[in-house]
């Protein structure tokens, strides 16, 4: 499965739109993760739990959208886009969406 | 170049499983884990208030008398007098610490009672006074709650309980609440070991003060009974106490490793 | 005493947010499946260059919107599986209805326009409690599709 941002794939050819595939994930960390994010606030810098979260999460809505995609018959994703959504506190939503599309 | 839109499955997007059992699981595993904290703060905040001076402990306290309402009845000057002399004579076998005096209170409650409490102060209920056999049976009550004093077993309950109220205020629960708990544990809150310690001291003194432990069980056949008739309606937190029956077993053993069980016993009076 | 009344509160709360609260989600799904099925003539993509071997008539924005909030069980449930960490799916199926709600509603104003596809699909999302960020703040939020609906000539 490939993906891009761009609306097409340099050197080869969209030859079916599938439609608009999406992904999302909410997830948390522990209360310590919090805990020592909040500490880490105090003197700012990297707050290396979150990035991870983040990431994991934005690995899962991406694995989610391309399960969508691959059903829908695709074998790459354009125009994808994330967003990113506070849900409470160490807790966000990732999203990833785009269209499914078969190259050649 | 073809422009469609396939089914896609949407489910995809959120996690299987029930909803309710996974509440359930975390909701047990919070419990279980608070509980296991309040385990181990409450015994940590006992142990660490054993290194109180037993002076510091006195000079907070005064005369006072924690957790209860002491009454100066002039009928009670008499037996007053009987059970600080029996104290005293219980306290010298015991082999207190330099400048540990227990001092002895009757109040006048419902139940049958005796506790321990901080300041090196027992309290006796008339009661449990009236219920009992022999000087002997009396003994192993007062000997019981010198050997918690002994043991600094009321100030262990205050420092565990104080240490829970930290927690509790830690989860962000008012730890003012926990107030009427305290006399409570104060005067009840101790582990098993420290009840079975304080029974062992306490035949221990009975056999140093009177040459047997006879009379000792009877203590405990009696709170077996009234036990069996009122509903025990406190529930007691991290703080058990041995069973009426294993606690009689252990008694009735000890007295008969000691060939006390036809020894003459003291009558009671003052 | 006090302490037990609050527990069956809580309880009972907990209860008629888990029955009720899960009973309107099962009704939302069911729901949404059928609408989708009626609206799966109407195609969408989130590429911003419309087909170039077709010719269209004219060209709208169109959005649909919804607020979609939690009840009380998976606040409960949510903040419980946030001290242990991972995956909030009581969280997850409220963002999918949110989502899906938001493009069949932004697909029924296509329909409404006569429109047949729509193109550069976006998505916004946007929590709307008061003291979002507060582990004890009710969670509600707003979903937004939007796109350019075009008309077959």
């Amino acid at each position: 499965m490939e993906l891009t941002n761009l609306e097409t794939f340099p050197g080869k050819t969209i030859v079916r739109h599938l439609g608009l595939v999406q992904g999302s994930t909410v997830r948390s960390k522990h209360v310590g993760k919090d805990f020592m994010a909040g500490l880490k606030n105090f003197v700012g810098g990297e707050l290396k739990g979150y990035t991870e979260l983040l990431n994991e999460s934005r690995n899962e809505a991406i694995a989610r959208m391309v399960a969508q995609a691959r059903a829908a018959g695709g074998n790459a994703v354009v125009n994808v886009r994330f967003s990113t959504s506070n849900i409470a506190a160490g807790a966000a939503e990732v999203m990833a969406y785009g269209t499914a599309v078969e190259i050649r | 170049m073809s422009y469609e839109n396939p089914e896609v499955p949407h489910d995809v997007n959120v996690a299987p499983g029930n909803h309710l059992i996974e509440f359930l699981r975390l909701a047990a595993a919070l419990v279980l884990l608070v509980l296991l904290a309040a385990a181990v703060l409450y015994l940590a905040g006992g142990q660490l208030a054993r290194f109180i001076p037993f002076a510091t402990e006195q000079r907070w306290v005064g005369d006072r008398v924690i957790g209860v309402k002491i009454e100066r009845n002039d009928s009670d000057v008499r037996l007053n007098q009987y059970l600080q002399q029996v104290t005293d004579s219980l306290s010298l076998v015991m082999h207190l610490p330099d400048g540990m005096r227990i001092r002895v209170h009757v109040i006048s409650m419902k139940t049958p009672n005796a506790f321990a409490t901080l300041g090196g102060h027992i309290v006796l209920t008339r009661e449990l006074f009236d219920l009992m056999p022999s000087e002997n049976a009396l003994a192993m009550v007062i000997a019981h709650e010198i050997a918690h004093v002994k043991h600094r077993d009321p100030i262990s309950a205050l420092g565990g309980t104080a240490s829970l109220g930290l927690l509790l205020a830690v989860i962000g629960g008012d730890a003012s609440s926990l107030a009427p708990q305290v006399a409570m544990l104060v005067q009840r809150g101790y582990t098993r070991e420290a009840e079975r310690r304080a029974d062992l001291d306490a035949i221990a003194a009975l056999q140093a003060r009177y040459g047997h432990a006879g009379g000792a069980a009877a203590v405990f056949e009696l709170l077996a009974a009234t036990h069996a008739d009122e509903h025990v309606g406190v529930p007691t937190l991290l703080s058990t106490h041995p069973t009426d029956a294993e606690r009689i077993g252990i008694l009735k053993g000890a007295a008969r490793d000691w060939r006390a069980e036809n020894a003459p016993l003291v009558p009671l009076g003052p | 005493m006090e302490l037990l009344f609050q527990l069956g509160i809580i309880s009972l709360l907990l209860l008629i947010g888990w029955s009720i609260g899960g009973a309107t989600e099962r009704r939302h799904f069911r729901s949404l499946v059928k609408r989708e099925a009626q609206l799966r003539d109407i195609l969408v993509f989130n590429e911003r260059r419309p087909p170039q071997d077709q010719a269209f008539g004219q060209a709208a924005l169109v959005m649909g919107s919804v607020v979609i909030g939690e009840d009380y069980f998976k606040r409960f449930a949510a903040t419980l599986r946030s001290l242990f960490g991972g995956t909030l799916r009581m969280y997850e199926s409220v963002m999918d209805r949110g989502r899906r709600e938001a493009i069949v509603r932004m697909k029924a104003a296509a329909r409404r326009q006569g429109a047949t596809m729509v193109f550069n699909v976006r998505f916004e999302t946007s929590s709307l409690s008061a003291d979002a960020g507060q582990r004890s703040s009710v969670f509600s939020a707003e979903f937004i599709a939007y796109g350019t609906a075009l008309k077959p000539r």
